[in-house]
């Protein structure tokens, strides 16, 4: 006769082996593009066009050789043009909407309420909506072919700011800015020194998500910068891509999205660790 | 060290958009709420208000009182986190209802200690002393001088989430003690400690006190607290102080049935009983009997000139004894505390607590047992009905 206990293990390793296959099923769906992308990159223009393939090809230094040299683009000054601006929309939207969560979390003020309800509400506007006039304003203000347009409007993202406010109240507690106060801090000491490296997790988790969203970003870069010397790697890759026929090559276009997508992933394997603590704050007492 | 003066001190919190318009709509239906509920007015809630205290140098003061009594917002007042809605405010002889906390000269432990978080010990001690840039030898002095009072030198180089509740609650001690504060004020620091960790901590606060000799304004729920710390204690409710006085005077003289109530462990009797005047005699009459006054009582009750009147009439449990004859209860729980048995009894349709001490076991009754029990006139408290005053004031 088999017993409970018996009974309880079988069961237990079937549960585990259907979770497993299902967390390997979800694996596989995140990287199996990345692999494709890989397997792609390293083949040529023909035998891209010849079908799909999952094993990689000899083309691989060819095409990063093509894509490097290409006479349209010029793919480290399209890399250092995205990288200053994304790194500048980061570090600038993470602190000031640090910095808003923070007056609306620590402050008693008339008004409050209509100051975040509004703010939400700005989360509902789409960028392509107030595009055109921004793309208008801009010309006006002779601000085309500057980076200034793709900086600090992005200061401004009600997202970051939410995920900063709900972060801050799982772990800011209004008593430490008081204690801060009675110790002699001024309130942006108290911030920058206090409230700040509490904030690192969520701080590392909306870096990356602004780093990334800027970095990919196509659609306002594209209507505001035309000098070649500033355009950004989403451009460059769309230039590519429209090539004429005589000098389209996939493999180019390929190898320059996985250049493209690997200062990318570098960030996400360095704060790999803040953000799973910055995604689960708060879950369990700490 | 210092003087803190408190007079006519109010807050109110006025209403945010919207929600005063909840709460009229609220009084509108329940027109009754509105007089049972003192603290919301037109202007908004009230938290406190009519607080006078004055507070001697080097006095330890103990503010106690039920949750939303007010209390923290008094402190936090004195502390300068909460603005003064009207009154003043004198700290050392200087009005201070607009000064920065940072500029009061005090120092403020917290119940969740409200440390931060990622900083050592050593910089949680030192952050306040840094801001005032003083000389670095300076700020190690003072920082290695009061983990040495409080005993936690060795965890200097800790952060806060490596030191148990006791163990933080110390450092925030010592955070407050490092700048040598005219005021020392504290909001509810034991509170998140367990039973046994409390009463030692409050063993070290009383040594603490004699060690650095200033002003101490301290916040509890827990009376027990307020009567073995303070000099003297403030009793509040709703807003309003209830009693200022020695923790004997608030204990043997409770100037209401509220303060009556909140003092002492277990809680007082009341019973419904009647107040008779006979010439400048006075008695009790309860449960049949009638029981004659202290000439201390007859002689404060007379001062006031006190009629015949249908009165609450309180005895701590710790006055009760059990007798032959008096009054009739029935016991319906027995607790067995150790030096002590508490019994819970049915006495004149009213639930009694009675403190029985253990020297001899065979005499205490069961549960289910008929007994009766007798107090002396002296420890009686006569309270109005009405008023709910104590009629000897």
């Amino acid at each position: 006769m088999i017993s409970d206990n018996t009974k309880g293990k079988v069961k237990l390793t079937v549960l585990r082996i259907i979770v497993y296959a299902i967390l390997a099923f979800l694996v596989f769906l995140c990287l199996f593009f990345f692999y494709l992308m890989i397997v792609n990159s390293s083949r040529s223009n023909a035998q891209l066009a010849s079908g799909f393939t999952l094993l990689p090809k000899e083309n691989f230094f060819t095409n990063l050789k093509n894509a490097w040299n290409d006479a349209s683009i010029n793919i480290p000054r399209g890399m250092l043009n995205s990288l200053i601006i994304a790194l500048a929309t980061a570090v600038l939207t993470t602190y000031f909407s640090a910095l808003t969560a923070y007056g609306i979390h620590a402050y008693d003020f008339k008004g409050k309420r209509l100051v975040f309800t509004f703010i939400m509400a700005v989360m509902m506007i789409p960028a392509q909506v107030s595009a055109l006039g921004f793309v208008q304003m801009m010309n006006e203000l002779d601000l085309t072919n500057n980076y200034i347009p793709l900086i600090i409007p992005g200061i401004a993202a009600p997202v970051v700011f939410f995920y900063m406010k709900q972060y801050m109240e799982s772990v800011l507690p209004l008593d430490l800015i008081a204690a801060a106060r009675i110790d002699g801090s001024g309130e942006f000491h108290t911030f920058n020194f206090i409230v700040l490296p509490l904030l690192k997790p969520a701080i590392a988790v909306q870096m990356i998500f602004s780093f990334v969203s800027s970095w990919n970003n196509y659609f306002i870069p594209a209507l505001l910068l035309d000098k070649a010397e500033l355009k950004t790697v989403p451009i460059m890759i769309a230039q590519l891509r429209s090539a004429d026929y005589s000098k389209f090559d996939m493999g180019k276009v390929y190898m320059f999205i996985l250049l493209a997508i690997l200062p990318v992933l570098i960030t996400y394997i360095l704060l790999s660790k803040s953000i799973i603590k910055g995604v689960t704050a708060g879950s369990v007492k700490g | 060290m210092a003087e803190v003066v408190l007079k006519n001190i109010k807050k109110v919190y006025p209403y945010v958009s919207g929600e005063h318009k909840k709460s009229k709509k609220k009084t509108k239906e329940e027109p009754d709420k509105k007089k049972v509920n003192l603290q919301i007015t037109d202007e908004g809630v009230v938290a406190v208000q009519e607080f006078n205290l004055d507070i001697a140098d080097k006095e330890f003061i103990v503010l106690v009182g039920p949750s939303g009594c007010g209390k923290s917002t008094t402190l936090r007042m004195i502390a300068g986190l909460e603005e003064i809605t009207s009154g003043e405010l004198l700290i050392d002889g200087k009005i201070v209802n607009s000064v920065a906390p940072k500029d009061r000269d005090i120092a403020m432990v917290f119940q969740n200690y409200a440390l931060y978080p990622h900083m050592t010990v050593y910089n949680n001690m030192a952050f306040s002393l840094k801001l005032k840039h003083l000389p670095k030898e300076e700020i190690d002095k003072k920082v290695r001088e009061a983990a040495e009072i409080l005993d936690i030198t060795q965890y200097l180089d800790r952060k806060p989430k490596a030191l148990s509740g006791g163990q933080r609650q110390r450092v925030a001690i010592g955070r407050a003690i490092v700048r040598a504060p005219k005021v020392m004020l504290m909001d509810e620091p034991l509170s998140n400690l367990d039973a046994k960790l409390r009463n030692e901590m409050r063993a070290e606060i009383i040594k603490l006190r004699e060690r650095i000799d200033t002003t101490f304004i301290y916040v509890t729920h827990d009376q027990t607290e307020a009567m073995t710390l303070g000099d003297r204690i403030v009793i509040m409710r709703d807003g309003y102080i209830q009693q200022i006085g020695t923790p004997q005077d608030v204990f043997n003289h409770p100037a209401n049935l509220f303060v009556a109530g909140f003092i002492g462990m277990p809680v007082m009797n009341f019973f419904d009983a009647k107040l008779e005047r006979e010439g400048s005699k006075y008695f009790v009459l309860l449960g049949g009997q009638k029981i004659e006054l202290s000439q201390e009582k007859e002689a404060r009750l007379l001062a006031n000139d006190v009629q015949s009147q249908e009165i609450t009439l309180g005895v701590r449990p710790e006055h009760t004894d059990l007798s032959d004859s008096g009054i009739k209860a029935t016991v319906d729980v027995s607790e067995m505390m150790g030096s002590s048995v508490h019994l819970h009894v049915t006495a004149e349709g009213k639930d009694v607590i009675m403190i029985v001490p253990t020297v001899d076991m065979n005499s205490i009754p069961a549960m289910g047992d008929k007994i009766y029990f007798n107090f002396v006139g002296k420890v009686a408290h006569i309270f109005s009905k009405e008023t709910e005053k104590n009629l000897e004031f």
